[in-house]
């Protein structure tokens, strides 16, 4: 049996990267630790100071535990970062993952908005996801889920082709798998060079999706999306509403019912789902328009006025689109 | 914090993320070719080659290593007839010297007299009209009402208007007038706001610029420099001048309302929206939102942008508005609105809703996903084939020259677009009405004009740093027409505002003579009223604009010529 080539594997070098960076920054971290700061709290005492000098010195396997225990009976905080970064790098070192989900916790509880720790979550969470993907070539090589995982790497690295045939082959291993039929649909969306039938095939491949998982809100969604672009109204408002029924907490498929019930001038009934889009999503634009149109037009004005001031607002702080030209050394935004 | 894992939220489409996949995803593929949809084997537009038309004049920008933003956006052109002999004159803008731009020699614009042989000969110098500043735009009105129209052109720094002194030259008389509009100027348009039968004149301003606030804008990885996004510029108030009717004028920006609102303004129409006989302006910004001006009368105007759906994407979004114009394309008696933006957009035709809103039908009619990926200037209403439907002609092009490198889909030169019109939508045939809708071009300006008086429009299109193009209509003709120049006694004298309408035995038809619309450009003045194969007009009515106001209703028209009708006189000739 042939281990497939994994485009999901291909940047292991970022997992030794992102390890390097981490014993970087915690042995930064190490060094500008106060060694033995007094403070109100309990003092950290020898067996703290000695489980900090074991992970600086690289001895993990001993400082992880000592670790464990030492933080919880510091009231320093700034031991306790230290020491918890410490963890995480200590931890990572001897692939104790749950530990290092442990200290990682405990840092972002007490310490949510510190880069350092930030930083580190990152690194340390894609250490962890490149790790379980290797597992999954390593273990399981040919699954049907080696195979999606492969396909969505492809997809994000823009090979289309080569991303339909994985999809291709796990549904060569399982017709039913979720999920499956939408990415094809999502795939053929997204190329950039699409057959000319390609929101044709799109529109089987995500009721193929619903004809397996009914539950599948996306795939109401997306229908609901193609109908809309083809002012097919009454197919747009149904798949909407199917898909704000399935997911309560989806703010875009309100929205998207709102949007096509405006269209065919409902707007009493567009009303409410925009009511909701408003709530789920106070920061999309198109959800305030949308609603201040309603109200505009079914008499309610002021309320209307409302929306179209919150909506001017956030259009006056919206960054132009990615990709055009921007000027140098300075944030692109309208002047004020 | 665990991250719920399901199908739905893994997979799930935003709605943004969705559009976006659509903008890169969808091509023009989907409009099959359409067959047998025009008659004869003529295609409809032809080219008239430089060596033919005698028009050898072209446009430069200067385009630098700094991409000054201006160098990307003009100039525009115009048929009007300076001399009165009932033939077709055109005029071309080009962007000479400024803060940031000295041409040697001096680039001037041009004004061709129509030779009433199919050629034109350059009269510029003689009349007098060179401008010689970084132009931008032109619009063509009788101020003074002494039957000859004057020019005024737009231009980078400040703006000329030349009146025509009736004996083939112009007077430089823009100090007098008091109509210098500093700053960056774009399209202009002549109108009677306050209905005192003078015509007034409203300029857009683009955005607060200068070489010192020029910025320096990269793109892409390898940071090449490029035309920033009119985004980074600051908005500014266009103009709005009431022609005291003694040659000069008055800025009544603010008083009127207008200035308030601080805009990024490309193109302008004088339309009336809400038929109460008060001119209207669309206005279509880039990157902020169009302005709707109603006309409220005693000389103010509300923006009621917001609220009439005309001012955002259907998302919330502002576009980049540039080419407008407005139409009863429908023949429900409303004037509709029209707004070409830039790739990824669509543009859109707005559908008078008879209450002050719109409904935007560019998807319903096709015009949606043909302009999916375009970038549209200089537009039209006007019927080509003189079956007594409105046409709408589109010239395109992006203003980015490196979108190439960004977006693979868009191109940076584009074609012309050609939508055929039926009185109640459009379809798109411009894969089969000739080499000129295949050919990729930078238009900017585009303006429309019989200038071989055979009753079919023609199409001028203004080329961004390159040769104008001069379109000869090769099937209106084939069908029977009227033509009509009104002049405007106690009403306006370009008649601006006024309504025709006419039956031709089951034909009922009804126009509006809108001020402007395109971008930078301006138009024939006359009226052509296509009936198809009938064979006779029953009857013709004109309903003046105010102070006029009268409606004069003629019998017994000619058909296949052009006649004249002035206000007042109950007769033709």
């Amino acid at each position: 049996m042939t281990t497939p080539a994994f485009s999901f594997m291909s940047n292991n070098r970022c997992f030794s990267l992102g390890c390097t960076l981490l014993v970087l920054v915690s042995f930064a971290s190490l060094a500008q630790t106060p060694q033995t700061k007094a403070s109100g709290g309990v003092n950290p005492g020898a067996s703290a100071q000695h489980a900090m000098d074991l992970a600086k010195a690289g001895r993990c396997g001993e400082a992880v535990p000592l670790l464990k225990k030492a933080i919880p009976q510091s009231s320093d905080k700034d031991f306790r970062r230290s020491a918890g970064l410490a963890g995480v790098r200590c931890a990572m070192v001897k692939n104790q993952f749950d530990a290092a989900d442990d200290f990682l916790r405990m840092l972002n509880r007490e310490f949510p908005n510190d880069p350092e720790v930030l930083y580190a979550s990152i690194h340390t969470y894609s250490d962890l996801a490149t790790h379980a993907s290797q597992q999954l070539a390593t273990r399981a090589p040919n699954s049907a889920q080696a195979h999606e995982l492969n396909a969505e790497a492809l997809e994000v690295q823009g090979k289309w082709e080569q991303a339909s045939k994985e999809y291709q082959k796990v549904l060569q291993q399982n017709p039913q798998l979720p999920g499956i039929h939408f990415r094809v649909g999502r795939l053929l969306l997204s190329e950039p060079n699409p057959p000319a039938d390609a929101a044709e095939q799109a529109k089987k491949e995500f009721q193929r999706e619903l004809e397996i998982d009914p539950s599948n809100a996306g795939a109401e969604y997306v229908l609901g999306e193609l109908a809309r672009e083809a002012q097919q109204w009454d197919e747009a408002v149904k798949h909407f509403t199917r898909a704000a029924k399935l997911d309560s907490s989806f703010g875009d498929a309100y929205l998207g019912l709102g949007v096509a019930l405006v269209s065919t001038k409902k707007f009493s009934e567009a009303v409410p789902p925009l009511e909701i889009a408003v709530k789920l999503e106070p920061e999309n634009p198109a959800a305030h328009y949308n609603l201040a149109i309603a109200y505009t037009r079914t008499g309610r004005k002021q309320e209307g006025d409302r929306e179209f001031a919150i909506h001017r607002e956030m259009v006056q702080k919206t960054p132009p689109a990615q990709g055009e030209a921007q000027p140098q050394g300075q944030p692109a935004t309208t002047p004020q | 914090m665990k991250t719920r894992i399901s199908p739905n939220n893994i997979l799930r489409f935003t709605r943004r993320q969705f559009l976006f996949s659509l903008a890169g995803g969808v091509s023009l593929a989907g409009f099959p070719r359409l067959s047998g949809a025009l008659p004869g084997p003529l295609y409809p537009f032809e080219i008239v080659p430089p060596e033919v038309s005698g028009i050898r004049w072209a446009h430069s920008s200067g385009k630098s290593p700094e991409h000054y933003l201006p160098e990307t956006t003009g100039a525009g052109c115009a048929f009007l007839d300076y001399d009165n002999d009932g033939w077709m004159d055109i005029y071309f803008v080009n962007s000479g010297k400024c803060d940031f731009f000295d041409p040697s020699p001096p680039l001037r614009n041009a004004l061709y007299r129509n030779n009433r042989d199919g050629t034109f000969t350059d009269v510029t110098e003689k009349a007098g009209v060179a401008g010689g500043g970084y132009g931008q735009g032109v619009a063509v009105g009788d101020y003074d009402g002494d039957g000859f129209p004057d020019l005024y052109v737009t231009q980078y720094g400040r703006n000329i208007l030349y009146h025509n002194n009736g004996d083939g030259t112009f007077t430089d008389v823009t100090d007098k007038a008091g109509v210098g509009a500093p700053g960056w100027s774009s399209s202009a348009v002549w109108f009677d706001y306050d209905n005192d039968g003078k015509l007034d004149l409203f300029v857009c301003q683009f955005v607060e610029f200068s070489k010192d606030k020029n910025k320096d804008c990269r793109v892409g990885e390898d940071a090449k420099r490029g035309y920033c996004i009119p985004h980074v510029y600051r908005p500014t108030a266009s103009w709005l001048f009431r022609n005291n009717g003694d040659g000069t004028f008055t800025d009544v920006s603010k008083a009127c309302g207008i200035a308030a609102h601080l805009g990024k303004a490309w193109g302008v129409v004088a339309t009336d929206i809400n038929n109460d006989g008060l001119m209207d302006l669309f206005v279509a910004n880039d990157t902020v939102a169009n302005f709707l001006f109603e006309n409220r009368g005693s000389g103010k105007f509300e923006e009621i942008g917001e609220p009439a759906g005309v001012a955002y994407s259907a998302e919330g979004r502002p576009r980049s508005g540039m080419g407008v114009d407005s139409a009863d394309y429908d023949q429900d008696g409303w004037m509709d609105l029209f707004v070409a933006n830039v790739d990824r957009e669509m543009y859109s035709l707005y559908r008078n809703n008879h209450d002050d809103s719109f409904e935007d039908a560019a998807g319903a009619t096709g015009i949606g996903g043909a302009t999916r990926l375009m970038s549209g200037w200089g537009l039209k209403f006007f019927d080509f084939d003189n079956d007594g439907d409105l046409d709408l002609f589109l010239a395109n092009g992006n203003p980015d020259d490196l979108i190439e490198q960004i977006h693979s889909q868009v191109k940076y030169q584009e074609p012309p677009l050609l939508f055929r019109g039926n009185g109640k939508t459009f379809r798109n045939i411009s894969e089969q009405s000739g080499p000129i809708f295949s050919q990729p071009l930078s238009a900017r300006g585009m303006a429309i004009g019989d200038f071989n008086n055979d009753g079919g429009v023609d199409v001028l299109i203004s080329v961004n740093n390159g040769a104008p193009i001069l379109l000869r209509n090769n099937v209106g003709a084939q069908n029977h027409w009227l033509g009509i120049k009104l002049f405007g006694r106690k009403s306006n004298p370009d008649a601006v505002g006024a309504r025709v309408t006419y039956q031709a035995q089951d034909l009922k038809r009804s126009r509006m003579k809108v001020g402007g619309g395109s971008y930078l450009s301006d138009h024939d003045p006359r009226l052509v009223l296509g009936v198809g194969k009938r064979t006779k007009i029953d009857w013709l009515e004109v309903k003046w604009p105010l102070p006029g106001g009268t409606t004069e209703r003629f019998t017994d028209l000619p058909l296949d010529r052009y006649i004249t009708i002035v206000e007042g006189q109950g007769k033709w000739k």
